[in-house]
Formats: C-alpha cells, structure tokens, sequence
C-alpha cells in the first residue's frame, strides 16, 4: 500500500502535536510538509513549535513554511489559546529553541506550488483556523480543483460550540476563511466537535503511556498536561478531547467514523450565531452536498488506536 | 521628485481615465498597474489595462493580474455601466502585451517591502488584492508611502445599494481589512466624485483634437453617459477615478477631513454601507482623511487640459 501524501496545515498547539505525532507513527502516511497559522498562540510560536517538535522528532527532512498572522476579517482573539495550550502552545515541554529554520516561501504560495505542481495527488489536513487555505484559493483558484482531499478538524454541527455556545475554535477564529474554503469545490472531509469530543484521553491513558520511558511519553504527558488542567477546571472531566488527531482516523482507521455527506455552511452574518457551522439536513436550501461530515466515532477504539501507536513509536525511540 | 505609484485597477471606463491622466503628469511616475475583477470579470480587466496602455503608446508600464473574486462574498461585475467588455462603446485592439507572470498581490508588495516609504497605491477598484497583499505580508502597513482609495459614500447615497457605494460593495470585507490595516488613507467617496461630472461640451471640447484617444474617450464615455442619463438623471457622467487620481500630486482640489471610517461587513440591508464616526463615540483612532469637499471645476480643467496634451502627444 502507498502511504497517503500528506501537508499538514497547523497551529501547534497541543492536541495539534499529538496530530503530528500520530502522523509520523503512522505508516499509512507520508507527511512531506507543514504550513503554520495563528490560532492557538501566535503564528511566531505555532511556527517556533512547529520546528522544535520536528528537530525533537528527528524529522528535520520536513520543511515548515510560516503562514498568516492574523485572520482575514475578524479581530484575533488575542491568546485566549494561552489558556488551554499552555503559554508557549506546548503545554508544560520544553523543547529546546530550534535550529531549524522555516523555508524562505509563505505557507499560501507553498500550499499553490505544491497542489499545482501535482495536481490531485496530495492530501491537505488542516486543523487550525483556514486562513492560509482560503489566501491560496482566493489567490490562485486552480488550487480548489487540485487539491485531492482536505480534511478539516474544524466546526460542530450538533454539538455545542467551545468558543462561544454556537462556534467552535478554529471556525470561530476565521469565519471568512472557512466561508471561503467551504464554498470552494475543493473535495472536504469535516471533522467536527460532534466526534472529537467522544475521543478522550484520560489521565490513566497519560499513565499507562508512561510506563514506556522514552522521551515521547514523557513528551505526551507534559504536552497534555495545562489542556488537562483546563478540561478538569471548564468543561469537569480529568483528560482532554483528541481535536486534531482524529482527523488522521480519516486515513488510518475511516472504519471508526461514521460520515454522511451534507451541505455544511458557516454564519459569517456578524450576530450571535457568527462562526457557527451547519448542516443543511432537510436540503432547504436546495445546494448539493459539499462536504463529507463525520458525526459519531467509535471513540474509545480510536483513543486505544492512537495509545498502541503511541507505544509503538515511544518504543521505538527509546 | 516625482511620485511613484501603482495603479489598482478594474477598467472600466472611468479606470481608464484614470490610467491615461496618471500617463499624461509628470508628477508622478505609473510604475505598474495590478488589475482586479469588478467593472468586468479579471481577464477583461487586464487585456483592458494593456490596451489603454497601448493606445497611450505607455506598454513600458507592467501589468500584473490580481484576484478574480471578492474574497467573501460572490461576484458582482457591473456590465450594466461600463458595457460588456468594460469600455462602453470602444473597440480597442486585443493586446499584442502580455500581463506579467508576478501575481498581482505579490507585486503589491515586493515594490512596497523594496522602497520603503517610496510607493503610494492608487486603488480604483474593489480592494481584494491590497486586503489580501496586507494578510499575507503585514509588513506593508509600515512601509507604503499612503494609499488613495475610490470608494464608499461616507453622507452621500449608494450608487449600488440604497447605501453602498459599488467597490466596497463588491467586496466589503476587502475594505473592512484595508480600512483596519493602519496604512495612511485617503478616501475619496461618492460624496466628492458625484460633484465632478464630465460634460457633453467637455467632451466637444476633447474632440477639437482629432486622435485615437480622443475618440477613445468619446466611444467609451457615451455609453457611461446614457447610463448616467438612464438611471441617474445626470447630463453627462461621473469620472470618480481620475479624480482619486489627481490628488496625489494636487491634493488641493478636495478638502479632508480627519475621520474614524468603518464598513458593514454584517450582511444585512447595510452590507458594504461606510460610514464615518463624526463625532467619535468610541474614541477610536481616526484612520483616514476622507475628502468630503471638492472644487469640480479645477479638477475637470487639469483632466481637459492633460488629455488635450496626451491627445495630441499620440495623434
């Protein structure tokens, strides 16, 4: 089997670390290149933590390119991020500075170059706010036709909102942008909230992990440890929703999740509702379907998925 | 010393007035024009930016193609007024000139980020590649001389909605960036353009000359103004963008006002409405001079006279 071509569009942040982790554990996937964005912390320290989770992971082959600063239309929320992932976005690690530098190319025209050179042949993730992926359609609007499949960890469709009752995070964050990429013909597969919150990681997960000693467990501990902290203090249970990673479910373990294809669209109106995704269930609107919505999961059976791989790889690291 | 400016463009007939003023001063120098979609889809707008400049005898100047949409919203173009291929009744050549290869955007900001403090933006159409210019190297901010924009109704009514003027209107959260940015602006809105009409003894006056780009002027006008006459009630038509133009080099035609200027972004029947805090509620910083007064007649003296010597320069 051909591993399944992978750029990773990011905001490292936490759970967006253990997204790449479980990549790179996964032989199911080749992630040939990062593109950084605002959203969880700053775009210097997405980025910045972005490159010393490579070095650390000895995958310096992967080059990052930096990406947008600041949503397209709407203020930045200003580190509210700080508060879930930690100061830095990486919880309690301390991964020494980077010597790693990212490439001289902006994320957007990264993102361009590469599904133009080959069309429909790499698979975009993207599980931080959309604003690279909208610049590069808006910009170059042969990228939507070229893309072979973007699979977003973004929304909540029945679910409650995590940034305001209605919106989740990265929606939120750049309504626009996701407006932009949504309507933009591009092949999504949308993981929202409805499935990421039934894949919890427990603090008994973090133990159990541990017992392997190696700097990755360790790294998952530390890594998790302020998002567990924030999970217990706001939302009452002791461990924390697997976001990003489960957008890798698509590729390694689809079978998990179960997905219905629906027109999905986000409130960009500007009231209380702004950045709320949702389906068009009863087809009112008449539009065809856009997007493939994954809306329940085999939660646990994922969460042991990404333990084994996890063991797998902190054993293999020694 | 003269300026150095880049034009922003969707010709478009009163685009391309624009364009031929900024050829006929010698106070400025047109490095290069970046074309957008609006008037007319993007592929016309830029064959149109290269054929002004080649009836102008100017295909030194660079053209480089920008974005093809409004970044949010769908696409509005405007057939209605500036004819099906964006020139009214002109039949100019197709271009033997090709566009650059440089996105438009990128060319927006390699010439700002080269020469700080040295490039003043005249946009005259929906501001979709500064918006995105400005996302994507927010550098810019700093470093642009100043940015001249055509576009909003500040008191006066829309010309595309009840309240909105059409380039904010087509794309409003392009202008909702540029307006937030930062960038030193002046805005020149419908309440100062409606002011300048181009008459038809203007146009008789032109016609004295016998050139190409006279009879450009005089093909192209004539369908702008029979729109004018149709839906406006104006005997003649309204040339906003030379006038946005004009002001970087004779600032005098208009006075300014310091103001804090926003535009609705929020989808109801206000969408794309800009609208000036005349009194300043929030205390916010003011972010532009608006120019909400006009002297018509000076304008349209250095129009007449700089097309007559264009005119006569290529006939």
């Amino acid at each position: 089997m051909t591993p399944t071509r992978i750029i990773l569009d990011t905001d490292p942040g936490a759970d967006d670390a253990l997204a790449i982790l479980l990549m790179l554990a996964s032989p199911e996937i080749q992630l040939e290149a990062i593109t950084t964005v605002h959203g969880n912390v700053t775009i210097d320290k997405t980025t910045r933590n972005a490159l010393a989770l490579l070095e650390f992971l000895n995958a310096t082959h992967i080059p990052v390119a930096r990406g947008c600063t600041v949503p397209l239309v709407k203020p930045s929320h200003k580190q509210s991020g700080e508060m879930v992932h930690g100061t830095s976005g990486m919880g309690r690690t301390n991964l020494p500075e980077p010597k790693l530098k990212p490439i001289e190319t902006h994320a957007v025209d990264y993102l361009i170059e590469r599904f133009l050179a080959e069309p429909n042949e790499l698979t975009l993730f993207a599980v931080g706010p959309l604003t690279n992926v909208a610049l590069a359609i808006r910009k170059e609007p042969r990228c939507a036709q070229a893309v072979k499949e973007l699979v977003i960890m973004g929304g909540a469709i029945r679910s409650g909102g995590n940034m305001s009752p209605l919106a989740e995070f990265n929606i939120y964050e750049d309504p626009h942008a996701a407006h932009i990429v949504f309507n933009s013909g591009i092949p999504i597969t949308l993981v929202p909230l409805d499935v990421t919150y039934k894949c919890l990681l427990t603090s008994a997960d973090v133990e159990r992990l541990n017992k392997i000693d190696s700097p990755i467990s360790k790294f998952i501990r530390d890594v998790t440890a302020d998002y567990m902290a924030f999970y217990l203090k706001y939302e009452g249970f002791a461990g924390c929703a697997l976001h990003d990673p489960l957008t890798v479910a698509a590729i390694i373990a689809p079978e998990l999740l179960s997905i219905e294809s629906h027109y999905v669209d986000v409130d960009v109106s500007g009231g209380v509702s702004t950045g709320k995704t949702y389906a068009d269930f009863m087809k009112v609107t008449k539009k065809p379907a856009n997007m493939k919505v994954a809306l329940d999961v085999k939660g646990r059976e994922f969460v042991e998925l990404f333990i084994e791989r996890m063991e797998n790889y902190a054993g293999r690291a020694g | 010393m003269p300026k150095h400016i880049i034009i922003d463009t969707d010709p478009g007939i009163d685009d391309s007035l624009a364009i031929l003023l900024a050829l006929a001063s010698p106070e400025i120098i047109l490095d290069g024009i970046v074309s957008v979609h609006g008037n007319v889809s993007t592929e016309q707008t830029t064959k149109n930016a290269l054929s002004i400049l080649e009836l102008a005898k100017a295909s030194h100047v660079p053209v480089f193609k920008g974005c093809d949409l409004p970044l949010v919203k769908e696409s509005l173009l405007s057939p209605e007024t500036h004819g099906n291929q964006g020139l009214g009744y002109a039949q100019l050549p197709e271009p033997a000139t090709q566009p650059k290869a440089q996105h438009g955007s990128d060319y927006i900001i390699e010439q700002i980020m080269s020469r700080p403090g040295e490039v003043t933006l005249v946009c005259i159409g929906p501001l979709t590649n500064v918006a995105l210019a400005i996302r994507k190297e927010p550098r810019i901010v700093q470093n642009v001389k100043e940015v001249l924009i055509m576009g909003g109704a500040i008191q006066s009514p829309g010309n595309t909605t009840a309240q909105a003027e059409y380039n904010t209107y087509v794309d409003p959260h392009a202008a909702h960036i540029v307006f937030h940015s930062g960038m030193p602006m002046i805005l020149t809105p419908l309440d100062v353009t409606y002011q300048c009409v181009f008459t038809k003894d203007d146009l008789n006056r032109l016609l004295k000359i016998n050139s190409p780009l006279t009879q450009f002027i005089a093909d192209s006008t004539r369908f702008y103004m029979e729109f004018h006459d149709e839906y406006q009630s104006i005997d003649g038509c309204v040339i906003n963008d030379p006038m946005t133009l004009a002001l970087t080099f004779m600032p005098e035609i208009c006075d300014y006002q310091d103001l804090v200027v926003d535009v609705d972004i929020s989808t109801g029947v206000g969408l794309g409405n800009t609208f000036a805090d005349f009194y300043n509620y929030e205390k916010k910083n003011r972010n532009m001079k608006v120019a909400l007064g006009v002297r018509p007649r000076m304008f349209m003296e250095l129009f007449l006279e700089r097309m007559e010597k264009l005119a006569r320069e290529i006939s």
